[in-house]
């Protein structure tokens, strides 16, 4: 499969992804009840919503963790809910957590080889016998791991265990990591919470320069305000799991239900962003 | 992966001279202590498979004796001619002993619809009745298992060459008997295994196993089908204690249907506690030290304050042996997560310990790959 290895930036328009009348019940709390929107192909769409609101929820539909209770997810012909995570993940969709998810004692460049499970085919007795295929599978995907971790920064630490690397960091691993998926759809779960002003800066600009340089759809999940409002093309905005506006982010931010919503949060829980 | 060509010159230099000690070793050492060395030859093999498992993969498996005897006990019956009240298939040696192992990964694939859906220690729950199976079988299924007083174990013969006693032979004045020919079988049996592993754990499915056991969610949402990956590494496992498990019938010369009890899987926990979770050298290291430090005490029980000679009442030194590992878990446990060989890697500096400096992420675009259009 990797015989033509070769960057070629012609990377087809990844399809739309639709999330239809999805409701999700946990023994007696209802996580999202009947929500619904549509990412375009290659746009960036915001999911936003004050803590507890569902977002993540959504996130664990749409990768398979969690099964929807009703409703339809497609991404271009496939209908996502009928699928285990691993068979999501063979269509290219791709995620981040919002609690880092990665391997602490395995270096960066193993937990960004891990992205390249399902663009790999090297099975127990070929890793075992090391065959000339398993070997030339590895340098290649290693070739493009280190493409990705130097365009995410990462370049200096490959070796490095991920435990040993501050948080920031960190989250830049996992970026990384969804991106040597070479996903068409990428899951981003709060990517910059928990970061100071300098590194939620670096990430945004990174969200944007994955945006521009691959053409892939982002959905994205952030209650940096300021963030959303520059990157994003759409905003779906959850309260209780409802999804209560939608629309360009100058329109959302003035709606008069999100205010309501977030300033009746912001006096609950000092996380939510003004 | 990635070879440094100066760290895989060192690398062969130190296994070369590791493979010279091993080659030199029959003819220096008694057969005490050539037969305690290849019981921990055959210990490693074990101890690698159920690294792969509970290490590498977070499945704990309380079963793995279980395919010991599967192997022990399958050697034998394909191995030997059907005699009185024992039944047999007299194939030829190597063929019986690859069949050995391939009954074990067999048994361990039936055994694998559970293996997979089952995570860390429910899975250990579930493979304590392989135990009770086990015993059951190996106690009653006579024909096959020569029931409790098991069965003679065929030499093994390669290309005419026969792991016995007889016929005789002397290389450089040192007389090869059943031992020193075994020593080198289980050598080159522990050095293909080993091998195997590290490319098992180094590679693709290595990194899809620890990420299993770091963070199952992830891992299926990298595209790693889990309860897939969970069942083929215990089927793999399994064939590591099957390949044990022949290397041990092979030594003992006989098999003993009750050495393959809960005691045996538990010994085999304790060495990859010992020596290192999740890695070759670890299992290795734990295997060495719980198969040696029983042979150890018994050799020289009388010198020891509290250890008294087998059969005089007070503490045997297999109990003895029992009850310093059983200590050295709980040390380990406590206070040295990384087993032995992480301690021996704490006490040597590694020369990639330090933390590079920030790059700082000149701004790169990445061009898509072709994989982005599938
Ligand atoms: N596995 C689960 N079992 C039971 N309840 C759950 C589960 N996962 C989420 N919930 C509940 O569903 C609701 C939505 O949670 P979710 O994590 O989706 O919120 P969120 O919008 O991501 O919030 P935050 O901004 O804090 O991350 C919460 O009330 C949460 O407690
Ligand atoms: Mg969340």
């Amino acid at each position: 499969m990797s015989d033509t290895y070769q960057p070629d930036g012609m990377a087809g328009s990844p399809p739309r992804l639709e999330v239809r009348d999805v409701t999700v019940r946990f023994a007696g709390l209802t996580a999202l009840d009947a929500i619904g929107f549509t990412v375009e192909p290659g746009s960036v769409h915001a999911v936003i919503g004050p803590n507890g609101a569902g977002k993540s929820t959504c996130f664990n539909v749409l990768s398979g963790v969690y099964r929807a209770t009703a409703g339809s997810v497609r991404f271009g012909e496939a209908e996502l809910t009928a699928l285990a995570p691993h068979r999501i993940a063979a269509l290219g969709v791709a995620r981040t957590f919002q609690n880092i998810a990665l391997s602490p004692r395995l270096s960066v460049r193993d937990n960004l080889m891990l992205g390249r499970h399902r663009l790999t085919r090297a099975g127990f007795v070929a890793a075992g016998l090391r065959l000339p295929s398993a070997r030339r599978e590895a340098r290649l995907h290693g070739e493009r791991v280190n493409e990705i971790a130097a365009f995410v920064g990462l370049a200096g630490r490959l070796a490095t265990p991920v435990g040993l690397l501050p948080y920031g960091v960190q989250k830049r691993v996992e970026l990384a990591r969804a991106l040597c998926m070479e996903p068409r759809l990428l899951l981003l779960d709060e990517p910059v919470a928990g970061m100071n002003g300098g590194e939620r800066r670096e990430m945004a600009e990174l969200v944007v320069a994955v945006r521009e340089s691959l053409g892939i759809s982002i959905l994205l999940v952030e209650h940096d305000m300021g963030m959303v409002m520059r990157l994003a093309d759409t905003v779906t905005v959850l309260d209780f799991g409802r999804r209560i506006a939608g629309g360009p982010p100058a329109e959302v931010q003035d709606d008069p239900e999100v205010i309501r919503a977030y300033l009746g949060a912001a006096s609950g829980s000092g996380e939510a962003a003004p | 992966m990635s070879d440094k060509p100066g760290g895989s010159v060192r690398i062969l230099l130190r296994s070369a001279v590791l493979v010279a000690a091993a080659v030199a070793v029959p003819f220096y050492l008694e057969g005490f202590w050539l037969q305690a060395g290849l019981f921990a030859m055959s210990a490693a093999v074990g101890a690698i498979g159920i690294n792969l498992l509970t290490g590498a993969t977070g499945q704990l498996s309380m079963g793995h004796a279980f395919f010991l005897a599967a192997g022990a006990y399958s050697y034998v019956y394909f191995a030997s001619d059907p005699g009185p009240g024992l039944a047999g298939l007299g194939l030829p040696t190597p063929v019986a002993a690859v069949l050995a192992v391939l009954t074990a990964g067999v048994a361990g694939g039936v055994f694998s619809p559970i293996a997979g859906r089952l995570k860390g220690a429910y899975l250990g729950i579930a493979t304590l009745a392989l135990i009770f199976l086990g015993q059951h079988l190996l106690f009653n299924a006579g024909p096959v298992t020569g029931g409790y007083n098991g069965r003679p174990v065929p030499p093994m013969e390669l290309f005419g060459f026969a792991f016995a006693d007889s016929p005789a032979l002397v290389v450089a004045q040192v007389p090869f008997g059943a031992l020193e020919r075994l020593w080198f079988l289980g050598l080159a049996a522990l050095v293909c295994a080993a091998l195997f592993a590290r490319g098992v754990l180094t590679g693709r499915p290595g990194r899809a196993m620890n990420t299993i056991r770091d963070h199952e969610i992830a891992a299926g949402v990298m595209g790693v089908p889990v309860a897939r990956y969970r069942a083929g590494v215990f089927v793999l496992s399994s064939m590591y204690g099957g390949l044990a498990g022949v290397l041990l019938a092979l030594v003992f010369q006989r098999t003993v249907p009750e050495y393959f009890g809960i005691l045996l899987s538990l010994d085999y926990l304790a060495m990859i506690v010992i020596g290192g979770l999740g890695s070759v050298a670890g299992a290795v290291i734990g295997a060495v030290f719980i198969s040696l430090l029983p042979q150890l005490l018994t050799r020289y029980s009388d010198a020891l304050p509290l250890v008294a000679e087998p059969g005089s009442g007070g503490v045997s030194p297999a109990e003895a042996a029992r009850i310093l590992y059983g200590a050295a878990v709980v040390v380990i446990v406590l206070f040295l997560p990384g087993g032995l060989l992480g301690l021996a890697g704490r006490l040597r500096p590694s020369p990639n310990r330090r933390i590079a400096s920030a790059s700082t992420a000149e701004k790169a675009s990445l061009r898509p790959s072709p994989e982005t259009r599938n």
